[in-house]
């Protein structure tokens, strides 16, 4: 009878749905400080492409954030005097870098991941074991050294020395081989007991397998590559070889009054990189949070 | 039969010979040649030939008032950067994680989107808002008379470095420290809750707690990169003023490729490594043992 009681029932309904109330007013309070938050973090890339297409007169006295005159004149400029700044030049070593760089980690490390997850090696753990603490080594110790070699098989200047050394890295292999090993077996070993080859396990079920894996990889290893900075810096010399990052730290040293030059340099810089991101996200970010969790 | 079970044992290592080429011309030669390069006096410009010195690069170092200046510009760094990167990404994802999935997926990439930029870019970006005459930041300010030398005052400048850092970098550590508190089953929560433990001392007492090894994984990250901070500096301030900015990297940089000092530069970066060692380990040990 008691649980009957309407008055009772009422009350309890009404402090459920007062509860339920201040629980989404608390969740629209969270969400419209993160929303702004985000458009914090967002402004300053609008900004760089709203600015460039301000005249200069405009970005040297700001008047407020939308332009009084739009104007291509930034990216003409830019665009129309290949001697002076070969921004086309530099956007296509960027891009062979890359995608070369891109190519090479994605062999390399897939089959010494597959050999390393997969495969029964004599002394594994320790070989794997001094690749993966390498990633722990800083980078940058290594510049000078790396130079040196460089400039004794006689690379330096030339996109090889960003390309080959690029496959060195341990999170490549470190990254695959998580994934490898988290595929189940029995496809291999069904594949296996049916005559199929080490070479066929790997060429036909892992890497089809793999693919969020490898897409993962790629766009990391591709947006690394172009926006690598201390690399061209050092072993690139030649302004002609330079790539799109390295290009136009320079130029914004010769042309330090001509913002409006910069940053529609800047844009054609970062659009690549956006796009491939907007379009990879997901793989991107799941990728990191992979790396993060998993050790 | 042994033999050739050996054999195919060992053949094994043909998948991953061509990393492990790789990874021993361009990870374990460096590691090593630039050990014994810091053991050597070696001006590249001049005629000389390298000559060894023992420790001798290390002791210059010692007594190089530069290479302080550039270690104490370092530690001020990783001193504003880290916990402050590290809290705001924390913030971030613990505002993020109260939304639902694709509100979710859509805020994260925005605030993830400045990591992709390229140094250069976003170095330009940020010394034109910091810039002091038409800068973005002045212009505002200034319309309540506020002019703040962002990068012409020694104190100001790290901390305009270390603000650009805070936009360009919490990306990475926010995604992380996101998937770590998706990975904390619900139920914990839930018992708290009906222990009356919700808000702040849930999260002090559950969330913490559970999130300590990925929080230790992204501490030891962010330490290990501030320690080599170089673009920022680079770009915005050029180490300056009066080498205020000037990082560690930085400093090997100039003595590598302005003065082609290799030996000294080797062991400068020796050095390096060996702080950053140390402050890796003693972070492990820290967060282990409470």
């Amino acid at each position: 009878m008691l649980t009957d009681d309407p008055q009772n029932h009422a009350s309890k309904k009404a402090n459920g749905a007062g509860n339920h109330a201040g629980a989404r007013r608390q969740l629209w309070l969270y969400e419209g400080l993160v929303a702004l938050g985000a458009l914090l973090f967002v402004f300053p890339m609008v900004l760089i492409l709203i600015t460039a297409f301000k005249p200069d007169s405009e970005i040297v006295r700001f008047h407020g954030l939308l332009p009084r005159t739009t104007t291509l004149a930034n990216f003409r400029a830019i665009l129309g005097s290949p001697e002076e700044i070969p921004i086309v030049r530099w956007f296509g070593n960027s891009l062979f870098i890359s995608s070369a760089a891109t190519l090479l980690v994605l062999t390399v490390d897939s089959l010494a991941a597959y050999a390393f997850a997969r495969l029964d090696l004599p002394g594994k753990k320790w070989v794997f074991g001094a690749v993966v603490a390498t990633m722990m080594v800083p980078g940058q110790i290594l510049l000078v050294p790396v130079y040196l070699i460089l400039n004794r098989l006689g690379w330096l200047d030339t996109p090889t020395a960003l390309i080959i050394p690029a496959g060195a890295g341990a999170f490549g292999v470190f990254l695959l081989h998580q994934f490898f090993i988290s595929l189940p077996k029995e496809l291999e070993e069904a594949a296996a007991i049916d005559g199929c080859s080490r070479w066929g396990i790997f060429w036909h079920i892992l890497l089809p397998l793999s693919r969020p894996a490898l897409a993962t990889l790629g766009i990391f290893t591709f947006i690394g590559s172009w926006n690598d900075f201390l690399g061209p810096l050092v072993y690139l010399d030649s302004v002609d070889k330079y790539t799109l990052p390295v290009g136009i730290a320079l130029f914004q040293t010769s042309y330090y009054a001509e913002y409006g030059l910069t940053l529609a340099a800047s844009v054609l810089c970062t659009l690549p990189v956006i796009v491939a991101f907007l379009l990879f996200q997901r793989n991107i970010i799941q990728g990191i949070a992979l790396s993060g969790i998993k050790d | 039969m042994t033999r050739s079970r050996l054999l195919r044992r060992w053949s094994g290592y043909l998948y991953a010979l061509p990393y492990l080429t790789l990874f021993g011309m361009f990870i374990v030669l460096p590691l090593l040649y630039g050990l014994r390069l810091s053991l050597f006096r070696w001006e590249m410009l001049s005629r000389l030939q390298p000559r060894f010195a023992g420790l001798g690069n290390y002791a210059e170092a010692v007594r190089d008032p530069y290479f302080w200046k550039s270690l104490v510009a370092t530690f001020k760094f990783v001193a504003l950067a880290v916990p402050l990167t590290v809290c705001l990404a924390l913030l971030i994802a613990v505002g993020l994680k109260s939304l639902p999935g694709r509100r979710q997926a859509f805020y994260r990439a925005a605030y993830f989107t400045p990591t992709i930029l390229t140094i250069s870019v976003a170095g330009i970006l940020w010394r034109w808002f910091y810039n002091s005459e038409f800068g973005l930041f002045n212009a505002y300010l200034g319309r309540f008379g506020i002019k703040v030398p962002w990068l012409t005052d020694t104190h100001w400048a790290m901390i305009s470095i270390v603000l650009m850092t805070l936009w360009w970098t919490v990306g990475g550590p926010m995604v992380v420290l996101l998937a770590g508190l998706q990975n904390i089953p619900p139920q914990y929560h839930e018992a708290a809750a009906l222990d009356g433990a919700t808000g702040w001392k849930s999260f002090r007492h559950i969330t913490l707690p559970l999130l300590r090894p990925v929080l230790l994984f992204v501490v030891v990250i962010n330490v290990i990169g501030a320690f080599q901070v170089f673009g920022q500096t680079f770009m915005i301030t050029r180490g300056g003023p009066e080498m205020s900015t000037r990082s560690l990297v930085q400093y090997i940089y100039e003595t590598a490729f302005n003065n082609y000092r290799m030996g000294y530069a080797a062991a400068l970066s020796w050095l390096l490594f060996l702080v950053i060692a140390v402050f890796s380990l003693a972070q492990f040990r820290l967060m282990r043992e409470r």
